[in-house]
């Protein structure tokens, strides 16, 4: 066969589609695809600006929110010596100039009185970069509220930018010992979740322990050593209402509510001296062993789904935990490995992470997360006496009691889960131990 | 085809037989050349006579070899027949018989002599007749072989003819051939020296397309790289997240605009992408030879 030039040009064509078809992948990828498989942890870079403030009671809402928000770890402030102005509304915002001081993110707000006294607090994020408005709310309270306002404000901001709701709105419990000597009183605090707006719940010349939340946030339970017995009460936080639902033989103690608040999980010891987990239905007292073994088991805590418990055993000689299902007879499966002494469970509202005391081969006492997936262990705190972790509702931080120094009071702090940013609440008058995070307030 | 055996086979038969019948007219007129058959010569009946009573007698001119004709042959003489006389007489009658008989003798000798001269004569006659018939035989002869040579020639003629049309339409055919070979060589080539031409130029634009994605390789690294480190990941963007923006750019590598296409990610994860691709601006300058785009497509696609 003879090519004819028609033939050959048709090759030649065909040859160019070829090359083109070969080409043109890599004239597209050139132009236009990137592919991002990673990011940084890095703090987001934010400014406060100081709000327009009607006259109150002296709080900063603004410094508010830049504590809560610095203080989570997530972001990073724009000190206000170094803000190129003062704006109080988005239009008042120069966006390249917060650009050009580094801050992605502009938060500027007002505070002015309202009709009945009360005061509105308004508030407007902004993207500097893209000059548009990601949230904006207005909350109206007492000036009292104020505060709490302003932790509102950060959960807006926080959920927004991290995408994880915000816990600053929430509130703790703690047990706080006052004076010394034969005069100590304990008491029984319930606060905001960065320690300032206590309220004092109960005072005791007895020793107070391990608060506990109700699911809804309305209750506290607690032990108390009332006349010198151990007795687990429930006391309505509002009001101040309480019952006593345990007072056996031997301990009572470490009380938890079921994430349904229908039941609590107790130690109970009875006459045999073994501590056992025991389930307490609080509708009918109608009482469940849990566990049975001659040993120590304590602290229990349930599982969000509400169907396990994990608590503390000594059933291997040193201290480790362990979890059962939340039914009589259920055979405990032992839960951490890592160093010898694990004890104080706590599980995170998703259910994935483990927080717990552990100890360390120093000998130092530190909080440390446990990945209940995938078993990986952090240890989070620099020790030497951290006790009591507590999640925050949205898991992203843990509160832990702390004893700094050699002799020094006992003190709260917070930790984020990647154990990068700590921080210690407001020191208080004396001695704080126990805390508890309470839930998300509806 | 069937048809065109056949046509083949009569084809080669008519052509053997045309060859075959040259062939035998060809041997024939050879045969003929070499050795003509003897021609069929009447039997000659001569006496000898005295040449000198044959005065007058006309001899029959020797042809003259004829040019280019074939050798004569020469005609075998017939061999002269046996010549008897009378007997001889008695003595006495010799005398008067020596008369008589001289007279009668010289009578008979008269009529002898006349006789002889008649004889002479009639012989003379018969072998010019003879003389005659020959020459007229071997004119015919000599015609036929003319003929047959003429003939000859003429078939040699044919044949160098044919010969000569078969070599020139050979030539011509082979002539043909060559240029169509000639003609098919000189296309080949061209197309080989466009193929070659195409390759080399297929090679170049690989080299630069090469050269040109090993920069932009390292140029797509680098706006990647800068980007990634731009991104703050929030917590809510995990493995599985997929979001697709396109980028508009204007020259210097300015991101003007970022609008987000595909996007399974949170509203946290939109802000945190827009939020990194604008830190990441101006995104770096492109290799040399390349246009700064005006849109880039980013995807977001954590891996872990």
């Amino acid at each position: 066969m003879k090519p004819t030039p028609r033939m050959a040009s048709l090759l030649r064509i065909s040859l160019v589609v070829l090359m083109g078809a070969c080409l043109a992948p890599t004239a597209a990828r050139a132009q236009l695809q990137i592919q991002i498989t990673s990011g940084v942890s890095n703090p987001v870079p934010i400014a406060i600006v100081p709000f327009a403030e009607a006259p109150n009671n002296g709080t900063d809402v603004a410094a508010v929110v830049q504590h809560d928000l610095v203080g989570s770890g997530r972001f990073t402030e724009l000190p206000r010596n170094k803000m190129p102005g003062t704006p109080t509304t988005a239009a008042d915002v120069k966006f390249a100039d917060w650009k050009a001081a580094g801050s992605d993110y502009v938060v500027v707000g007002q505070v002015e009185p309202v009709a009945g006294g009360q005061l509105a607090v308004d508030f407007n994020l902004l993207n500097a970069l893209t000059g548009q408005s990601i949230a904006r709310q207005r909350f109206v309270g007492t000036a009292s509220a104020l505060r709490n306002a302003a932790h509102r404000v950060s959960d807006v901001i926080y959920q927004a930018i991290t995408g994880i709701r915000g816990a600053f709105a929430t509130r703790i419990a703690y047990v706080a010992i006052a004076g010394q000597g034969g005069a100590e009183r304990f008491q029984l605090v319930v606060a905001d979740a960065d320690g300032y707006n206590q309220h004092l719940i109960l005072e005791s010349r007895f020793p107070l322990m391990s608060p506990a939340w109700s699911p809804d946030g309305q209750w506290l339970s607690y032990v108390s050593f009332e006349n010198h017995l151990s007795a687990v009460y429930v006391q309505r936080v509002l009001t101040g209402q309480r019952s006593r639902v345990s007072m056996r033989a031997g301990i009572n103690g470490a009380p938890a509510w079921s994430p349904d608040g229908k039941k609590l999980a107790l130690t109970l010891s009875g006459d045999s001296g073994h501590p056992q987990i025991y389930v307490l239905d609080l509708s009918n007292q109608h009482l469940t062993r849990v566990t049975d073994s001659p040993s120590i088991n304590t602290e229990a805590t349930w599982s969000p789904d509400g169907r396990y418990l994990y608590f503390t055993s000594d059933r291997a000689g040193e201290p480790q935990i362990y979890r059962c299902a939340a039914t009589p007879g259920s055979i405990p499966e032992r839960i951490t490995f890592t160093d010898e002494y694990n004890a104080g469970p706590h599980v995170s509202a998703d259910g994935k992470l483990l927080a717990m005391v552990t100890r360390d081969d120093s000998g130092s006492y530190r909080i440390a997360v446990q990945n209940l997936t995938t078993g990986e262990f952090r240890m989070l705190t620099p020790g030497r006496l951290d006790q009591s972790p507590s999640f925050a509702p949205n898991g992203a931080s843990i509160m832990y009691a702390a004893r700094p120094g050699q002799a020094a009071a006992g003190i709260l702090a917070t930790i984020s889960v990647d154990g990068l940013t700590g921080l210690s609440l407001k020191p208080t008058q004396g001695e704080v131990r126990d805390p508890a995070w309470g839930p998300f307030i509806q | 085809m069937a048809e065109s055996v056949r046509d083949r086979w009569l084809s080669i038969g008519m052509s053997v037989l045309l060859h075959g019948s040259l062939i035998v007219l060809l041997a024939l007129g050879w045969w003929h050349f070499r050795e003509p058959a003897p021609a069929p010569t009447p039997p000659i009946d001569a006496t000898v006579v005295d040449a000198r009573t044959l005065k007058g007698v006309g001899v029959a001119p020797t042809p003259s070899p004829q040019k280019k004709a074939p050798p004569q042959a020469q005609p075998q003489q017939p061999p002269p027949a046996p010549v008897e006389g009378p007997p001889p007489p008695t003595p006495d009658e010799v005398a008067m018989r020596q008369q008589a008989a001289k007279e009668e003798a010289e009578h008979e000798a008269l009529a002898q002599q006349r006789l002889q001269a008649r004889e002479a004569q009639r012989k003379a006659a018969e072998a010019a007749a003879a003389e005659q018939a020959e020459e007229a035989q071997k004119a015919e002869e000599e015609q036929a072989a003319a003929q047959a040579a003429a003939q000859a020639k003429k078939l040699a003629a044919a044949q160098k003819a044919a010969a000569k049309l078969a070599a020139k339409k050979k030539l011509a055919e082979e002539r043909k051939l060559a240029d169509e070979k000639k003609l098919a060589a000189q296309q080949a080539a061209a197309e080989r020296a466009a193929r070659v031409a195409d390759l080399n130029q297929s090679l170049q634009e690989d080299e630069r397309a090469t050269a040109a994605s090993g920069a932009l390789a390292s140029w797509t690294s680098e706006i990647t790289s800068r980007i990634q480190n731009a991104w703050i990941r929030p917590p809510t963007a995990q493995r599985g997240l997929k979001c697709v923006l396109n980028v508009g750019l204007v020259q210097g590598g300015s991101v003007t605009s970022v609008s987000i296409g595909e996007c399974n990610g949170d509203d946290a994860v939109r802000q945190s992408i827009q939020t990194a691709v604008y830190n990441a601006s101006p995104l770096p300058a492109p290799p040399d030879g390349i246009a700064f785009p005006s849109q880039l497509i980013i995807t977001f696609q954590p891996t872990n």
